[in-house]
């Protein structure tokens, strides 16, 4: 992929109604497109903004489009939030507290799988909350440290019968934070509905 | 070695406007050690545009920037009207610029 086919790319996803802003995370494997529309965007705008992005880029792409409604962001949409992060070498566990409103429940995960334990233990506190989530964990890989040294993480799960994946990025002050950040990304609009 | 102001100067010859505009903002960051920078514009045949440094997702658009009002937002601020006006008639001009091109 060059850069003008990017710049083609977005161009053409910013004349699509509605759409705000498109950023770009790039893998060796994996181009993820993040695409922000305003309350005026139209129903079809994922299946649209998905055509172009595989028009445009060479391999594999993801599209993530984030809604906003009227009256700013945050304000319809419940969320998950992260509370806590433990990590533990010595016991070798991580534990992830996620809230909701004033709810909270922890998931956890053997360190021993790496940055795969924060997708695994952020997925873990999620069926806390939602028993039914169908989403296994996927991977999660750092693409990214900033000179400040704040890392960008994509995460991904999976849903194994309906062979959907969500994939999220988010950044942290540790790889395991930005993985956390970057699970709950990915979910947290599939699962917003069900809380 | 080019300055920063040449190698923009060369994008702007030989590169997109968006592509430009990015530019921009990426040196803006590298001068002034900011930690983020972003444009907010509102551009004929586009509306509202957020350009974020990097070409970097908003995610949870932490900063509301979906609210925000046309303008340049630097992490830390910084108090100039004139690059700000420069940065938003430099983006509005690159879209306009790109909209044209075949």
């Amino acid at each position: 992929m060059n850069l003008v086919s990017l710049d083609e790319l977005e161009l053409h996803l910013r004349r699509l109604r509605g759409v705000v802003a498109v950023g770009f995370v790039t893998t060796d494997d994996l181009v993820l497109v993040e695409v922000q529309a305003g309350p005026d965007a139209y129903d079809d705008l994922a299946r649209d903004a998905t055509v172009l992005a595989a028009e445009h880029v060479r391999g594999a792409v993801a599209v993530e489009v984030v809604r906003w409604g009227d009256g700013g962001p945050r304000e319809h949409e419940a969320r998950l939030r992260v509370v806590e992060l433990d990590a533990d070498p010595g016991a070798g566990e991580l534990t992830v507290r996620l809230a909701h409103d004033e709810q909270e429940a922890v998931g956890r995960a053997s360190t021993a799988g790496g940055l795969a334990a924060a997708v695994e233990a952020t997925v873990d506190a999620v069926r806390a909350f939602l028993p039914d989530l169908a989403y296994l964990p996927g991977w999660a890989r750092t693409v990214e440290t900033t000179p400040d040294r704040r890392f960008l993480v994509v995460a991904s799960v999976t849903d194994p019968l309906a062979r959907t994946h969500l994939r999220g990025a988010a950044e942290g002050a540790t790889p395991i934070e930005g993985a956390v950040r970057a699970t709950l990304a990915a979910l947290n609009r599939t699962i917003s509905r069900s809380l | 070695m080019a300055t920063s102001s040449e190698s923009l100067v060369e994008s702007a010859q030989v590169e997109t406007g968006i592509t430009t505009v990015y530019r921009a903002l990426d040196e803006l960051v590298h001068l002034y050690a900011l930690d983020d920078a972003a444009l907010v514009v509102d551009v004929p045949g586009f509306g509202r545009q957020v350009l974020h440094a990097g070409r970097r997702p908003l995610h949870d658009d932490e900063h509301g920037f979906h609210c925000a009002e046309p303008g340049l937002y630097l992490q830390p601020p910084l108090d100039d009207l004139v690059l700000n006006d420069l940065m938003v008639a430099l983006a509005t001009l690159a879209l306009r610029h790109d909209t044209r091109v075949p």
